[in-house]
């Protein structure tokens, strides 16, 4: 009987292993560490940079992150209308490719404290085996607008479907489910610093 | 040891079954957003194929506000407010400009926001509806966001994936998404 126990629980253990798999789902980041992240108070989020061929890829992240941001309690966000008025001004065009200057320069436009930015990689379905599963990655990048330099970026990514979904039918995410899921862990990466 | 077991698989089954999302929402700890009365809501971005998904679920926020018992302004009057103050991007508007559609519409906050998912998508074995909003209140004074919330709903269910039967509809799930988050804020 006591071997049977042994048995059923390595055999429990490796099924738990393929379930989570060999991807993890921690997103990849970096933080200055010499930056205390308690005086900033207020963040601006830039128009992300879409790499996808989904047209609205970027605005549904964006938004999920500006409330995820708020929601955190981190930090408060300034109107997104004001990032774009406020790039229309300075005559920044792309948000995907801004110089020290620039960033200091939005950043006393807009009273803020940092600049997040960034890209969608991925928004779309993989086929995975036999099942098709929503697929988001996005890249975050923090920048301090005292000093123009970067101090957070996290590349965040989600599969939909799991081990679980794939062999024995368990519920796939939907893709706001993914996409939620995803902004949740880049912006956690932060929260827990 | 047995009754163990059966906990730990009910436990799993439950997991199976149901997912854990609800709205996520933020409320600015200095202002009391319940106490807000009377609401301008704009007309929301659609960010889906369907063009009219804003309009469908700016409806159903509406029809919500209103049996939450707040005051909403009549759509026509927020358009031509809209119209007189050309403002043309509502996803680009300035605190300027909500200041203005404040002052003009009498309102202390605005609503708006988009909608990310208004559709039939396919699952493994089953299509199924899925709707996405995110709908922020903004203060008219300050220009800042007091409220933001983000909801969706929707997916595959048990019983509609292994047994066939028959799921919610995508209005069903629109207004289960629009109800849930406003139940959140009032």
């Amino acid at each position: 009987m006591d071997l049977l126990k042994k048995y059923a629980l390595t055999g429990m253990l490796c099924l738990l292993l393929l379930g989570t798999g060999c991807r993890s789902s921690m997103p990849s980041f970096h933080i200055r560490q010499d930056v205390d992240f308690g005086f900033i108070k207020r963040v601006a989020v830039l128009p992300l940079n879409n790499l996808t061929s989904e047209r609205f890829a970027a605005e549904a992240v964006r938004d999920v992150l500006i409330s995820e941001l708020l929601a955190s309690g981190l930090v408060d966000v300034v109107v997104p209308g004001e990032v774009t008025a406020a790039m229309d001004r300075l005559g920044i065009r792309s948000a995907s490719s801004l110089n020290t200057e620039q960033i200091k320069s939005l950043g006393t436009a807009l009273g803020v404290q940092a600049l997040i930015f960034g890209s969608v990689e991925q928004f779309g379905m993989v086929r995975m085996g036999n099942i098709s599963a929503p697929n988001v990655t996005i890249t975050l990048m923090m920048a301090d607008t005292g000093s123009g330099s970067i101090i957070w970026s996290v590349t965040s990514t989600g599969v939909g479907g799991g081990f679980m979904a794939r062999h024995f039918g368990a519920r796939t995410e939907t893709m706001s489910e993914t996409l939620l899921r995803v902004v949740k862990d880049a912006i956690r990466t932060l929260a827990n610093y | 040891m047995l009754p163990g077991f059966l906990f730990l698989a009910l436990g799993a089954f439950l997991v199976l079954m149901w997912g854990c999302v609800g709205p996520q929402q933020y409320v600015r700890p200095d202002v009391d957003v319940r106490k807000i009365r009377k609401i301008a809501v704009l007309p929301l971005e659609s960010l889906t194929t369907d063009k009219n998904a804003g309009e469908k679920i700016r409806g159903l926020v509406i029809s919500e506000l209103l049996a939450s018992g707040v005051d909403v302004i009549e759509p026509g009057e927020v358009s031509r407010v809209l119209k007189d103050l050309k403002v043309r991007s509502l996803k680009d508007i300035t605190v300027e400009e909500i200041q203005k559609i404040g002052e003009r519409l009498n309102v202390k906050a605005v609503m708006m926001g988009s909608v990310g998912a208004f559709g039939i998508s396919r699952g493994i074995t089953a299509s199924y509806p899925e709707v996405s909003v995110h709908l922020m209140l903004l203060d008219t004074s300050t220009g800042n966001i007091i409220w933001s919330a983000w909801n969706t709903a929707g997916g595959p269910s048990f019983w509609t994936r292994h047994f066939g039967t028959e799921g919610a509809t995508l209005s069903e799930t629109a207004r289960k998404v629009v109800k849930e988050t406003i139940d959140a804020l009032f």
